[in-house]
């Protein structure tokens, strides 16, 4: 159950604080050139293409690791075509890496 | 182009700006920035993050003004931009934690957003400080309800939250305040 006197106690902080309105006069001088100097700023093509550059990082992200999943394939395949050579004719594979004098 | 101080109502001032007149926004912004600072400055910690706040809500404004249908006055849709903008500034904060020091609030030309009390007040000051400890939700809820004064079917369509929804968040959000007012020393 409320308190009646907190109640009562917070309705008039919430009336005191209300009555404080902020003076933010200083801060909204020249407001609306800044804002319009912010907006010039962002329009301009440079900031577009960051954005742009910035919404395809999830692509670019995916192209790196297909690459790498595509890397990692090759040389797992690398691997197991030497090791089939090696277990076919050991000395052709010797003479591949410079082994025979 | 917009005569500086226009009278043109704020439809016409729209669709000017829509059509490249920058400087019809310009007048827009001049007309509306002392209600969205007004609401801003509820939130803001200091008077940078107060001047970054409003300069947010009038960038999006500008960027998404061809979603304004015009079936509502500007400045309503201006405040929900405002509010959406608020509820960032406090989620933000919150993942961030760290409060901004007094040192650091000096050197960037801080001037209290609220008025100095001419004489001390430790009851109000426990009170902003109680506020400041709610979540965004409540805190957002609780200071449109009764520091701004708006009513509970305004706030449902300044959050998009339903009136029941607000309600019941209002009444949390008091609840806890209270709980906080008595815990504070």
């Amino acid at each position: 159950m409320n308190d009646p006197q907190s109640d009562a106690q917070l309705d008039s902080l919430f009336a005191q604080a209300r009555a404080r309105r902020a003076d933010t006069s200083a801060i909204e001088y020249g407001f609306e050139t800044r804002v319009m100097a912010r907006l010039r700023n962002e329009k301009q093509p440079g900031s577009i293409w960051a954005l742009v550059s910035w919404r395809m990082m999830p692509f670019f992200a995916a192209c790196v690791l297909g690459l790498v999943v595509w890397r990692v394939d090759m040389a797992s395949e690398v691997d197991d075509a030497a090791q089939t050579a090696s277990a076919d004719n050991p000395s052709a594979l010797d003479s591949l890496g410079g082994l025979e004098l | 182009m917009a005569p500086a101080e226009s009278t043109l109502p704020d439809k016409r001032l729209v669709a000017d700006t829509l059509s490249g007149d920058d400087e019809a926004f310009a007048e827009l912004t001049r007309r509306h920035k002392s209600r969205v600072f007004g609401v801003a400055a509820r939130f803001a910690r200091d008077a940078s993050e107060l001047d970054d706040i409003c300069q947010d809500v009038f960038v999006q404004a500008y960027f998404k003004l061809r979603q304004f249908r015009g079936d509502s006055p500007f400045e309503h849709w201006l405040m929900r931009i405002t509010t959406y903008k608020c509820y960032d500034y406090l989620r933000k904060r919150q993942r961030g934690g760290a409060a901004i020091s007094t040192d650091a609030m000096l050197e960037s030309g801080y001037e209290p957003v609220a008025p100095a009390p001419v004489e001390p007040h430790p009851a109000l000051d426990r009170f902003h400080s109680a506020l400041a400890e709610l979540s965004p939700k409540e805190r957002l809820v609780i200071t449109l309800l009764e520091l701004e004064d708006r009513t509970l079917q305004e706030i449902s369509e300044l959050t998009g939250w339903s009136v029941n929804n607000v309600k019941v968040r209002a009444f949390r959000a008091r609840a806890a305040l209270r709980k906080l007012m008595e815990t504070t020393p």
